[in-house]
């Protein structure tokens, strides 16, 4: 049985990410993905905060193969949830967090130019104090020039060390020129989740900051990830590079706190 | 069916290990399935000294033998001191032969809204060849930049280098469906990017690049696999690899 599991898809309603969810299953097992972070869509990042968090706490719980779902049996928690919360919402929203995460949900997903906000702006901090206190990992989208570029999350990183940060997309495309700078930081808090990068550059990285600190992802359906991860498996192979493939990110999950 | 890439770079690593000679590398793109490629700078995006030294070096790789005539050459230059970067640029598509002119703005450090992006214009126009630029990136290569520089000169043919990347992808198609001489070269966006792209702009003008060739990392299995995912008809497809480049580049 795979161990392998993608730390960032969509199952949307429209634009590019409209993905029914019994497509997404297929779609993983195609590529042979055991389990996926399943996160809100765009508009839902943006702001309709707790009606998505409701959408995937509900998608995640009846998927097919999952406990209240209709698959097959043995793949109980197919799909993890993660929820969103615009920080412009505020204490409102940091109650929404914690709503979420008790209903289930064990990542925060922050998109800075989806939400109006920049990476460094203290309208975020209650947000990574909450998350902090929950041990949840906060997957923030980098690559938009100007709000989310990799060094500002890394001084983020920096301002909150016992907030745990994953770097989605690693800058890309143009900001991957910071990256190597990013990933010498060697910040424990801080992990790298590849979704987006260039498969055959993924090596790269690699070399810089080890299996340990590297999380696979597709972007599902933004990509299809039977494509991602074989060419994923030929720059970084999995059988090498299990924390990468897995094991990381499982590590981060399994320790949330509600 | 020729299948054109009209993005691909003659990086240090390739002139380190192999001079001007072009064999190994036409031998990878002929393995990838690429019968032709546009070839731009690498050197000369970000280092002005050795703008002159990167035209002439990618314009002998391209007459080699070993090319095969499948090599065809852009060159560049620094137009911040605009006499030198168009003396430059008329020497490279003059004495050189070389067929079309590239710019990374933000690389190069040029904004396509400057005067002299204005005069680099009447010389493309003057030669015949297209300008292809870096898009996807602020503060100087936003799609709705070389939008309004392709506005401002109708006939110069225009093209984004990579199609608005992975963040404006939606500007880019609204900039190509509002002008009608800026070619979009789907070079990087994610799938979903690329399909949307295909459905909604004008399919005279589709092209595609790999972007190989900045490092020694083989990009054709991926990015070609890319391709095969966007259902493509075979029409879409002998336009976009074939047909249209071929219009845009004389050939």
């Amino acid at each position: 049985m795979s161990s392998i599991i993608d730390a960032y898809t969509t199952s949307g309603t429209e634009r590019e990410t409209a993905l029914p969810v019994e497509e997404l299953i297929r779609q993983l097992d195609d590529a042979g993905i055991a389990r996926a972070v399943v996160a809100p869509e765009d508009r839902e990042i943006a702001v309709h905060n707790r009606a998505g968090n409701e959408r995937i706490a509900r998608l995640a719980a009846d998927a097919p193969g999952s406990p209240g779902g209709t698959g097959a049996p043995g793949n109980a928690g197919r799909l993890i949830p993660a929820c969103t919360v615009n920080p412009w919402f505020g204490a409102e929203g940091v109650k929404e967090l914690s709503r979420a995460v008790h209903a289930g949900a064990r990542m925060l997903v922050l998109a800075p130019a989806l939400q109006g906000f920049y990476l460094g702006d203290e309208i975020a901090n209650p947000l990574y104090e909450a998350a902090k206190e929950m041990l949840l990992p906060v997957y923030v989208h980098t690559g938009p020039h100007g709000p989310a570029a990799p060094t500002q999350l890394a001084l983020v990183a920096m301002q909150f060390p016992r907030t745990r940060f994953i770097m989605g997309h690693c800058g890309s495309t143009d900001h991957a020129h910071d990256m190597p700078a990013a990933l010498k930081l060697k910040l424990p808090n801080l992990w790298f989740e590849l979704s987006l990068v260039r498969p055959f550059a993924i090596h790269h990285w690699g070399k810089i900051a080890g299996d340990e600190r590297l999380i696979f992802g597709t972007s599902a359906p933004r990509n299809l990830p039977r494509h991602e991860l074989q060419h994923a498996d030929l720059s970084w192979p999995i059988a090498k590079n299990s924390g990468t493939y897995g094991r990381n990110i499982e590590a981060l999950l399994a320790e949330v706190r509600p | 069916m020729n299948v054109f890439d009209c993005h691909t770079h003659w990086a240090p690593c390739f002139q380190n290990r192999d001079g001007r000679n072009p064999a190994a590398w036409i031998e990878l793109i002929r393995s990838a399935g690429v019968s032709h490629a546009v070839i731009l700078p690498f050197t000369g995006l970000i280092h002005d000294g050795k703008v002159g030294q990167d035209n002439d070096d990618l314009a002998a790789v391209c007459a080699h033998p070993a090319a095969e005539g499948r090599m065809i050459p852009f060159c560049t230059a620094q137009i911040s001191v605009p006499d030198e970067g168009l003396a430059e640029i008329r020497r490279a598509l003059g004495t050189l032969k070389m067929r079309g002119i590239k710019f990374h703005p933000w690389l190069q450090g040029l904004s396509p809204g400057w005067a002299a992006m204005d005069d680099v214009c009447d010389l493309a126009e003057e030669f015949d060849v297209p300008i292809l630029f870096h898009d996807g990136t602020p503060p100087f290569s936003l799609p709705a930049q070389m939008a309004l520089l392709a506005k401002r000169h109708p006939r110069v043919q225009i093209i984004l280098g990579h199609t608005g990347l992975f963040e404006h992808w939606r500007e880019a198609i609204a900039a190509v469906n509002l002008t009608p001489n800026l070619w979009p070269c789907l070079c990087s966006p994610h799938v979903a990017a690329l399909k949307e792209i295909v459905r909604r702009c004008d399919p005279q003008r589709l092209l595609w690049g790999s972007d190989h060739g900045f490092t020694l990392d083989n990009f054709y299995p991926y990015r070609r696999g890319l391709m095969e995912l966007i259902g493509l008809d075979d029409k879409q497809r002998e336009a976009m690899y074939d047909v249209n480049p071929r219009r845009l580049l004389k050939m």
